[in-house]
């Protein structure tokens, strides 16, 4: 009897998993949310649109062989495209709306490969027009053929802001200023770690090249603590940052008309809590996290988490781990007997770049002073319009759950479902009482918006 | 590398209406990237009055919703523009 996978999310997990499945026999079901396979990282733009690639030369050679492997397995696997993943209530099945209508798919393994989103911190004007995540100028850049603004300031940590900065530039446009929160430097302390991924410090030493060549005017340690406009941006105040925040007298006004910044990642992880995995909380992998084995094999049975979703470890990890698990699920749910040999490789290469990891998160590394920026008034819940001070209102009150704020405040009952605000949350709290909320905010039934209609109209698979 | 990789905001295939305006899109562009590339970033009015814009651009924050051939609440980011389409600015919760 042929044994059924899901796979959830058309990244470099869910696209190796994909094409480990099919190689074991069993039947593939592929739910993505984006028109085209790719995830975030391997974002293609429409056929039609001439998007320049501005990704390094080896990223594209990996991006082009990891989607020529999907394609030559893609007739033969249902791939549901522009189709989210919204609730999962019962080990085996997965509620999945597509257009106006909605369905349970039931399999026998069930595959979250569903990566991370950005984070960011709040500070006063981090809402107006113009200031986006890192990731999103990246996905203007690489889907839509568009420039995020005429000059952009890029800011944050870790390896993105930088990628991001140089991609701006290969793009032909002008990057007014680039504020890492750490020097690359800071990934030096890890000489070993980096000598196991030269390739991967080669690509990075590219990126910093073409920054160094555009004249870009640099700013490390500095951090954005204002945002100046009201339709449109028109500056930001950067300035240097010590556990308090802002250090007096080290402000600099950058005039420009987009911020792209990064400051962390948080894994999309609602699913397989709300299935009930057992999470565990990791602020610089992701914040909550479900409790996996080497193999993917969470706490819910049949629940596989692949790539980032199961702690930020970037996209060759990821394809390396999509491989590992798509062959566990296909091994336990009996499709084959044991686990192939051909899985030393990807076994290998996950180890390899694990230590790789060290380097990175000394780039991510969290500074206390990014939580003291937002005053009183700034908006901390963009969907609900809820400013800090209703946040501290709450927490003075004695409420200290993410539960207990939300309900106290309307702090992630929005459109995100708190998917924004409630890594920040995480950490203002802690900022202000001292002590992290102890459990992840409830992962409600609806992950994704759905209209009534939808669930009304639902189908069976 | 840097001239062939450059990229134009000239050339459009179509137009599409925001606010009554006429935007240019090209064929497989989000409504958010097109009216980025015509230069508004502001894409909603929140309850407190404040303009919001693109945040996250993959689908996420919700930040980006229009009112789009009448319907509201559609994520700019993820909509693919459309010849003709008219788009309109939301103005607190709709």
């Amino acid at each position: 009897m042929t044994r059924s996978i899901i796979i959830v999310g058309a990244g470099p997990a869910g696209m190796a998993a994909a094409i480990e499945g099919v190689a074991h026999g069993c039947a593939v079901t592929l739910i993505d949310e984006a028109p085209r396979p790719g995830g975030q990282i391997f974002r293609q733009p429409h056929p039609a649109l001439r998007a320049p690639d501005v990704a390094d030369p080896a990223e594209q050679r990996r991006k082009a062989d990891l989607l020529a492997r999907f394609n030559s397995i893609r007739q033969r696997i249902d791939y549901q495209a522009g189709a989210s993943a919204y609730a999962m209530l019962d080990a085996g099945a997965l509620h999945v709306a597509k257009g106006e209508a909605t369905s349970i798919v039931k399999a026998d393994a069930i595959v979250m490969a569903t990566g991370v989103r950005e984070v960011a911190y709040p500070f006063p004007g981090w809402t107006t027009p113009g200031v986006m995540y890192a990731g999103a100028a990246q996905s203007l850049l690489k889907a839509h053929g568009v420039l995020p603004g005429k000059r952009v300031v890029v800011a944050g940590a870790g390896p993105l802001p930088l990628v991001v900065a140089a991609q701006i530039i290969r793009a032909g446009g002008d990057v007014a200023a680039l504020a890492p929160l750490h020097p690359p430097t800071a990934a030096l302390r890890h000489l070993g770690a980096l000598w196991q991924a030269q390739a991967i410090v080669r690509e990075g030493m590219r990126y910093m090249a073409t920054i160094h060549r555009a004249g870009v005017p640099r700013w490390p340690g500095f951090a954005p603590v204002h945002a100046i406009g009201q339709e449109r941006l028109e500056a930001v105040v950067l300035a240097r940052l010590d556990s308090n925040g802002a250090i007096p007298g080290s402000e600099r006004e950058v005039a420009c008309d987009a911020l792209a910044m990064n400051f962390g990642f948080a894994a999309n992880s609602e699913l397989p809590a709300m299935a009930g995995a057992t999470m565990r909380h990791e602020a610089l992998t992701g914040g909550w996290l479900p409790v996996v084995d080497a193999l993917g094999r969470t706490s819910v049975p049949g629940l596989f988490v692949a790539g980032d979703a199961a702690g930020l470890r970037g996209a060759l990890v990821a394809e390396a781990e999509g491989r590992i698990v798509g062959a566990a699920a296909a091994r336990d749910c009996a499709a084959i007997a044991d686990l192939p040999a051909s899985l030393a490789e990807p076994l290998a290469v996950r180890r390899k770049l694990l230590r790789f990891q060290d380097a990175v998160r000394a780039m991510l590394a969290p500074v206390a002073g990014l939580w003291k920026l937002a005053d009183a008034k700034t908006t901390v819940c963009r969907c609900e319009s809820v400013a800090l001070d209703q946040l501290h209102f709450a927490l003075a009150g004695g409420h200290r759950s993410l539960n207990e704020i939300k309900r106290a405040t309307r702090i992630g009952m929005g459109w995100c479902g708190g998917r924004t605000c409630m890594p920040m949350v995480t950490a203002l709290a802690a900022s202000f009482t001292g002590t992290p909320p102890l459990r992840m905010m409830t992962p409600r039934p609806l992950a994704r918006p759905v209209t009534l209609a939808a669930l009304a109209r639902q189908t069976a698979a | 590398m840097q001239d062939d990789q450059a990229i134009s905001h000239d050339g459009q295939d179509f137009v599409f209406l925001f606010e009554g305006e006429t935007v240019p899109a090209r064929r497989g562009q989000s409504v958010a990237a097109a009216l980025i590339a015509a230069g508004t970033s502001a894409l909603r009015i929140d309850e407190a009055g404040h303009f919001k814009g693109l945040l996250c651009g993959i689908g996420m924050c919700f930040e980006c919703r229009c009112r789009i051939n009448g319907v509201p609440d559609q994520r700019a980011c993820m909509t693919e523009a459309e010849p003709g389409m008219r788009i309109e600015r939301q103005q607190g919760l709709v």
